[in-house]
């Protein structure tokens, strides 16, 4: 089988203004985790992040032949997905609620870990994972964003403070100022994760 | 405190803990994380907090979206994703096929009878009527009572209904047609005109036997197509579940094969 090249974002965007609809499917297909990763960091609810979402890339469709390229198209598509994430905020006016904690889904974890972990281990790992989204759900929107772009999206400070719209240093601020809250929490929480990634480490 | 490097700058200190520092001052921090407990408890601290945050995942969720582009001058383009398999739309060949259902299973259940005879048009349900003989209908001698019903033996009574009403019909419009205009006069009996009314009933009784006859024959033709619809329906859905049923497993082979083999640490 030959290797499959895959075509570049710009690439992709260039064919769907001329009237490719299926470069923008192949589009949607490669950015649609990341983007609903990101939806459901910031605004803390599958649904929601899911409806985010579609209207992002709905509104990317239409506004692509706008897009004159001086961005990236992730980094285009990160702010539509941001701007419809801080409505969403506004309009919830109040913080958003965390899901409740999921079942422990026993096959999926251990298909994405090795076999040297024990059951009470991936319990544990669940678990921390509920509290550490928790706690950032309590994070002003602008340290909780700051920490997602660049914990999960590795982006840099400057495209961070590009998106935010605010200086680099605000940046670095915001990040320090997020982390610190966390590290007092989960400090207070003392909890088991903690533990449980001490022993792992 | 040192002098390589303040312990309040903690913009730097986040860009050490990010890496995303030049390397003259990642030298001065590392030198002045060496002689500074706090800020290298901070640092410690602050990774800590990183490393569970590695672990905060999102819902695995099916996502799966596409565009539908617009058809001009039609709706503008929608981004839609896979619906729920309750909330997708029912296709109108299993509405037709349902409601079917609903109509032959009730009709079914209550033992839905139509008969035809000395008490006019009687439509009865239920099982209590069943084996009771179905006279001859004195005020229509040359019209036989017939039952109609669901049971599979109607079909030729029905028939024999039908074309013996045809036939009455017929006669009773050759006799109208023949016989003069009644007079207007005094000689009008009162006993002609009962006679007037009974024919006229009669003949709308006959009208709409005849009607149920052929709504039946229709209801028939009806169930034997939407049965056969039916069935296709049900081979195409066991062909699909089939399919998907066979992916499902070839990916959890996948899955396991994958999760048996030890990962890199």
């Amino acid at each position: 089988m030959l290797p499959h090249i895959a075509s570049t974002d710009e690439e992709l965007v260039a064919r769907t203004v001329a009237g490719d609809a299926d470069s923008f499917n192949q589009l949607m297909h490669r950015w649609e985790r990341p983007i609903y990763a990101l939806a459901y960091r910031v605004i803390g609810r599958d649904e929601d992040a899911r409806d985010v979402c579609q209207e992002a890339f709905l509104r990317a469709f239409r506004a692509l032949p706008g897009f004159k390229g001086e961005a990236k198209f992730s980094s285009w598509l990160y702010r539509i997905t941001l701007n419809l994430c801080r409505d969403w905020i506004r309009r919830q006016k109040r913080t958003p609620v965390v899901l409740a904690p999921e079942g422990v889904d026993i096959v999926e974890l251990a298909s994405e870990q090795g076999p040297v972990e024990s059951i009470e281990d991936l319990v544990a790992r669940k678990q921390l994972s509920t509290t550490v989204g928790e706690a950032m759900q309590h994070l002003p929107e602008e340290q909780r964003t700051a920490i997602i772009l660049k914990e999960y999206h590795g982006l840099t400070f400057q495209e961070i403070a590009e998106l935010q719209g605010c200086p680099l240093s605000t940046v670095k601020t915001r990040l320090y100022q997020g982390l610190s809250v966390l590290r007092r929490q989960l400090d207070a929480q003392g909890s088991t994760g903690r533990r449980t990634t001490e022993k792992a480490s | 405190m040192s002098e390589t490097f303040p312990c309040d700058d903690k913009e730097q200190l986040v860009a050490y803990l990010y890496d995303e520092i030049d390397g003259l001052t990642r030298r001065r921090i590392d030198e002045h994380l060496r002689v500074c407990g706090a800020c290298a408890a901070e640092i410690a601290g602050l990774s800590g907090v990183r490393r569970e945050l590695a672990e905060w995942a999102p819902p695995t969720v099916a996502l799966g979206f596409t565009i539908v582009p617009a058809a001009a001058p039609g709706p503008p383009a929608q981004v839609v994703r896979p619906a729920r398999w309750w909330q997708a739309p029912v296709p109108g060949w299993a509405q037709a096929a349902a409601a079917v259902l609903v109509v032959a299973a009730g009709l079914s259940i209550a033992n839905l009878q139509i008969r035809y005879g000395a008490d006019g048009l009687v439509v009865t349900t239920g099982w209590m009527g069943q084996g009771r003989e179905t006279g001859t209908a004195p005020g229509s001698s040359a019209l036989p009572a017939s039952a109609v019903s669901t049971t599979p033996d109607w079909q030729p009574a029905l028939a024999a209904l039908e074309s013996s009403l045809r036939r009455e019909i017929r006669d009773a419009r050759a006799v109208e047609a023949a016989a003069p205009e009644p007079s207007r006069t005094a000689e009008l009996s009162a006993a002609r005109v009962a006679d007037l009314i009974r024919q006229s009933e009669r003949r709308q009784q006959q009208e709409l036997a005849l009607r149920l006859a052929q709504f039946g024959r229709d209801l028939e033709v009806q169930r034997r197509s939407d049965l056969v619809r039916i069935n296709q329906g049900f081979g195409q859905f066991e062909g699909r579940a089939g399919a998907e049923i066979a992916r499902q497993r070839q990916m959890l082979d996948y899955i396991m094969r994958v999760s048996a083999q030890p990962q890199p640490k």
